[in-house]
């Protein structure tokens, strides 16, 4: 486990490039920030002037080391490192409102775009005219987007909203990539083919997460629960509630296990038995430090009583290792299959690099 | 004694069970709320934590968006026994537990 406290504001949001060694995140305001990695410091390498609104998303591609930023300015920009310059080229998402989040797909030929317009911009590059066009889809999304995650055949994306949804669309684009083969969500993909709604949720829906085979996406929500829908068993959803506040980011780390993080400023593990098709909450992963106890006066007590009506002190301070909300969640190493290394970043300007180990490898996965 | 107890237990699992899951009706909410609250209100202190004990995840949920909606027409001494089941169903069902009564679609 490891902490940086780069800011004394909420990190907006964040992305790494492909061999972790410099993350790029919005400081709470237009810019984007990049930090590389020397040693046990970080050093700002970067500074990415373009958006007149704040930066509400950050995706890195591995491969081609584009970054895609998107703001509330309505804009999206795709950029490139030329020489030691990162380069921005406006994307035209055709919006009238915030963007919200975006992603690159798998293979890189494109990306998508929430935001409040109740849509989803789908870019891709045109050769002929050298520059970035956009597809909406747009039904029957009713609210903002909040979330986006990719399947890996590069096609079905799953999107979170505010009208209490997750949905899996088909965002196929016949200019970029061949016709896709049949998945356990359906085999007809044109698009903006909707190939799963979730009904259970009653809050907005946070974060979405394709886990690495696809045939599984999970999704947090504002009603403080975490739901997963199966497509190996057509499209079950399981659910679970949750005693936490409210959860804001998900990822997969194994096939059946998750790592979620929101309000609570800390990390959770939830496991997925397929058998009875339920999820299990499986503990906090940021242990704090016992805490001092020391004795009451009369007079505190009876303070407490009257202010909090408890008499005990836990709780009076945070003892997680974010003194804020968690926003995001990334996986850094081992993929969402066998995730060894995630980071989260939150409202208190800090990051976090958390460790998965699995101390017996048919037992169950324990977090440090 | 004990006899009073089992009946005031079976008379809260009844209320449960029983509570209008789907309507639109007024008047059938406010009926139920009504049960529910004599039957809370029957409780002694001590039989509230085994009640609360004795119900599944969505039955401490339901009993949550009971208690509010409790809190929002107090009575004469409601409030008072009210909050005892406020701890005790916290306890049981955490913070999540108040976070769904606030996000429901489907109020009691």
């Amino acid at each position: 486990m490891a902490y940086h406290s780069f800011l004394l504001e909420p990190i907006s949001c964040h992305a790494w490039n492909k061999d972790r060694t410099q993350i790029a995140l919005c400081p709470n305001n237009h810019e984007v920030h990049i930090y590389r990695k020397d040693g046990a410091k970080w050093s700002k390498v970067h500074e990415l002037k373009e958006h007149n609104g704040q930066v509400t998303g950050i995706d890195w591609a591995p491969e081609s080391n584009r970054l895609v930023t998107c703001g509330t300015d309505r804009n999206a920009y795709v950029w490139t490192l030329k020489g030691n310059v990162w380069k921005p080229t406006l994307v035209i998402l055709r919006i009238n409102r915030a963007a919200r989040c975006v992603k690159w797909s798998p293979r890189e030929n494109k990306f998508a775009v929430g935001s409040g317009s109740r849509l989803i911009s789908i870019c891709y590059f045109e050769q002929e005219n050298d520059w970035w066009v956009c597809k909406h889809i747009k039904k029957p999304i009713r609210s903002t987007v909040l979330s986006l995650d990719w399947h890996p055949n590069n096609v079905l994306l799953a999107a979170g909203s505010c009208d209490f949804k997750c949905r899996i669309f088909s965002a196929y684009i016949k200019e970029v990539e061949e016709r896709p083969s049949p998945t356990p969500w359906g085999s007809k993909m044109p698009f903006g083919e909707l190939m799963f709604e979730s009904s259970s949720s009653c809050g907005w829906v946070h974060s979405v997460s394709f886990s690495a085979s696809g045939s599984r996406v999970a999704w947090v929500s504002h009603d403080s629960t975490l739901c997963l829908a199966d497509a190996g068993k057509k499209m079950a959803v399981a659910s679970l509630c949750t005693e936490t506040l409210p959860l804001l980011a998900v990822t997969f780390i194994t096939e059946s296990s998750l790592v979620a993080a929101g309000h609570d400023c800390c990390p959770m593990l939830f496991t997925y038995e397929e058998s009875q098709g339920a999820l299990a909450f499986g503990g906090k992963l940021d242990v704090p430090k016992q805490s001092s106890q020391r004795g009451l006066t009369a007079r505190e007590r009876f303070q407490n009583l009257d202010k909090k009506a408890s008499s005990d002190t836990a709780n009076a301070t945070l003892d997680t290792l974010h003194k804020n909300s968690i926003s995001q969640i990334s996986v850094l190493t081992g993929g969402k299959d066998k995730c060894s290394q995630f980071c989260t970043t939150g409202m208190d300007g800090g990051m976090s690099i958390w460790d998965v180990k699995v101390r017996n490898p048919r037992g169950p996965l324990r977090l440090g | 004694d004990r006899r009073r107890t089992g009946e005031a237990l079976r008379a809260f699992h009844t209320a449960i069970r029983s509570s209008p899951g789907n309507t639109r009706s007024q008047a059938m909410k406010e009926q139920a709320q009504g049960t529910m609250l004599k039957v809370l209100t029957s409780f002694k202190s001590s039989e509230i934590e085994q009640a609360v004990n004795s119900l599944d995840r969505n039955g401490v949920d339901l009993l949550m968006k009971y208690i509010y909606k409790g809190f929002e027409k107090p009575t004469e001494n409601s409030s008072a026994i009210l909050l005892q089941w406020h701890e005790k169903a916290l306890a049981v069902g955490g913070l999540g537990s108040i976070i769904r009564v606030l996000t429901a679609r489907k109020t009691v």
